[in-house]
């Protein structure tokens, strides 16, 4: 169980006030569930991933995993980036096996869990490739490889298929949503894509700037008909997913006075 | 929810993206080969028709011809108190040695500058300084300090060599990208995990280029001191027939001089490919 309490992160800005890039928020993340943080640019989302990976210390409040006091980054909370952060000179097989090697696992035994794991992302006959052959989505689906090989208790996503074009992008959606059935690791995604808040999220978190806040939080359950059925035609036509999406939008572009009245 | 008990079903890979089609391999360098060997023929025949038709005093311009019984006989009865061989294994000898000195000091200290606030700042002002003055300026203070032997060419010449490979290795670390630090960092790196395993290589491009430059600049201070200060060596060679107005000989260094500069950067060209084939794919 991840725990936020009261996290604020300040930035001093060089002129005028300080920055509240994020601003007491709260948030548990319970086993099993994916939380997806949606919102506008600067509404402090990325800060809020950055603060759980132990990136960017807190001004105030605690985040803790399983009762432990988050301070540094740790091989216990996987990350996957928007941009690879994959290792050139290494192979696909070494790059997802490079947290297994970091904790002195032998070679032959993290070949082989990494292995598993290119099968479980799709990827296994790209094993001995460099990464630099592979498309955009084929590296993402590393980088969610090489954040699973060392078994963290948290996958922590920041907006990993942005960069993506449309129908890549689906496709990694239903990948991520499988390999959430299959695993059952709770995750923290972020992304400014209402639709792929609702596609993945068992819990939406909508976020909003200037200072960076919760403004509102949904429950849906969108993510395991996706997981079963991988299409997103049917769900997308669900009227309860169109109401929400209509929900969270109308939230994110409210003008920022008239949200004041509105929290939580 | 072990990951080994769930992977058994996998992902489909039928909806996998294909990867991306390999491009056809012509790179530059055979693509021009053949236009680059035809100028360097179109040149030597206009040697050979200026030789031929004396457009200038053959005191001034000697004949490939000459140039090539010259090369002979130099490779054989050697010229300036040594053979070809004996020079060119001098000048060799020196530039490895700077090259050595260059490498084992520059790269650490390089790479400490990158990652240490206090020795960058120790360091970059003396070499900033040194840096900046022409070698042949200081070749002077290093005789009357070290003498005229060797010490102070290769003193000298490790100089030259030393400050672009440091400041390139320093330019490495501070390369690393933000996001692979952190993503080492979240496997579960340690410190000394984070420097072998991500900064040491992902600084290596940026030291390659370093020593090429390393390179360059030690093959021309290294030319420039055997001219100045020197009993043997190419520069010598060249300085010595210079003086009789041997231009024959002088062509013959001169000429290998280019065979030894065309050796080191298809070397380093070599090098590179083999060690950071990544480089510009990313």
């Amino acid at each position: 169980m991840l725990r936020i309490r009261d996290a604020s992160v300040t930035f001093p800005a060089s002129d005028g006030p300080d920055v509240h890039a994020l601003d007491h928020v709260s948030l548990d993340i319970a086993p099993d569930s994916i939380v997806v943080a949606v919102g506008a640019s600067g509404c402090g989302k990325s800060t809020l991933l950055n603060a759980i990976a132990g990136f960017l210390p807190l001004s105030e409040g605690s985040i803790t995993l399983d009762g432990k006091e988050i301070v540094a980054p740790g091989g216990d909370r996987g990350v996957v980036f928007q941009k690879d952060t994959l290792l050139p000179w290494a192979n696909v097989l070494d790059n997802v096996a490079l947290g297994l090697k970091y904790r002195g696992m032998s070679r032959g035994e993290r070949h082989e869990r990494s292995r598993r794991l290119l099968e479980l992302v799709g990827l296994a006959d790209f094993a001995e490739k460099p990464p630099y052959e592979l498309s955009g989505g084929m590296r993402q689906r590393v980088g969610i490889a090489r954040a699973l090989a060392t078994d963290p208790k948290i996958l922590l996503m920041d907006e990993p298929f942005g960069a993506l074009d449309s129908l890549t992008r689906e496709t990694m959606q239903q990948l991520l949503a499988s390999v959430w059935a299959k695993t059952g690791k709770q995750i923290l995604f972020i992304t400014h894509s209402i639709e792929e808040a609702l596609m993945l999220g068992t819990t939406i978190v909508v976020m909003s700037p200037r200072p960076g806040r919760i403004v509102a939080r949904f429950d849906a359950d969108f993510v395991r008909d996706f997981a079963e059925r991988g299409d997103i035609g049917p769900i997308q036509s669900h009227p309860r997913f169109i109401e929400l999406r209509q929900e969270i939008r109308s939230l994110i572009h409210q003008p920022e006075g008239a949200r004041t009245g509105t929290l939580q | 929810m072990t990951l080994a008990a769930n992977s058994a079903t996998s992902f489909p890979s039928s909806t996998a993206q294909r990867a991306p089609s390999p491009r056809p391999r012509r790179s530059a360098s055979t693509s021009t080969l053949g236009i680059s060997l035809i100028t360097l023929a179109a040149l030597i025949a206009l040697w050979f028709l200026a030789a031929h038709f004396e457009w200038a005093s053959p005191l001034f311009l000697p004949s490939p011809g000459e140039v090539l019984t010259q090369f002979s006989a130099v490779w054989a009865d050697g010229y300036a108190n040594g053979t070809l061989l004996d020079h060119t294994l001098a000048s060799l000898t020196r530039i490895a040695a700077a090259l050595g000195v260059g490498i084992f000091l520059g790269i650490p200290l390089g790479l400490l500058m990158g990652l240490n606030r206090w020795v960058k700042g120790i360091f970059s002002v003396p070499i900033d300084l040194y840096w900046g003055l022409p070698p042949l300026a200081y070749l002077p203070l290093l005789i009357i300090w070290l003498g005229i032997g060797e010490t102070s060419k290769i003193v000298l010449l490790s100089l030259s060599t030393f400050a672009p490979i440091c400041f390139a290795a320093q330019a490495g670390v501070r390369s690393v990208p933000a996001e692979r630090i952190n993503a080492a960092l979240s496997l579960g790196a340690s410190r000394l995990q984070l420097f072998t395993s991500i900064i040491l290589p992902s600084a290596l491009p940026e030291i390659m280029t370093g020593l090429k430059i390393a390179i360059g600049a030690g093959l021309s201070t290294l030319v420039a001191a055997e001219l100045i200060a020197a009993q043997s060596g190419l520069g010598y060679m060249i300085m010595s027939a210079a003086n009789f107005l041997a231009t024959d000989v002088v062509f013959v260094g001169l000429i290998v001089i280019a065979i030894l500069a065309f050796a080191f950067t298809s070397g380093m060209r070599w090098l590179e490919h083999r060690l950071i084939p990544w480089k510009g794919k990313i």
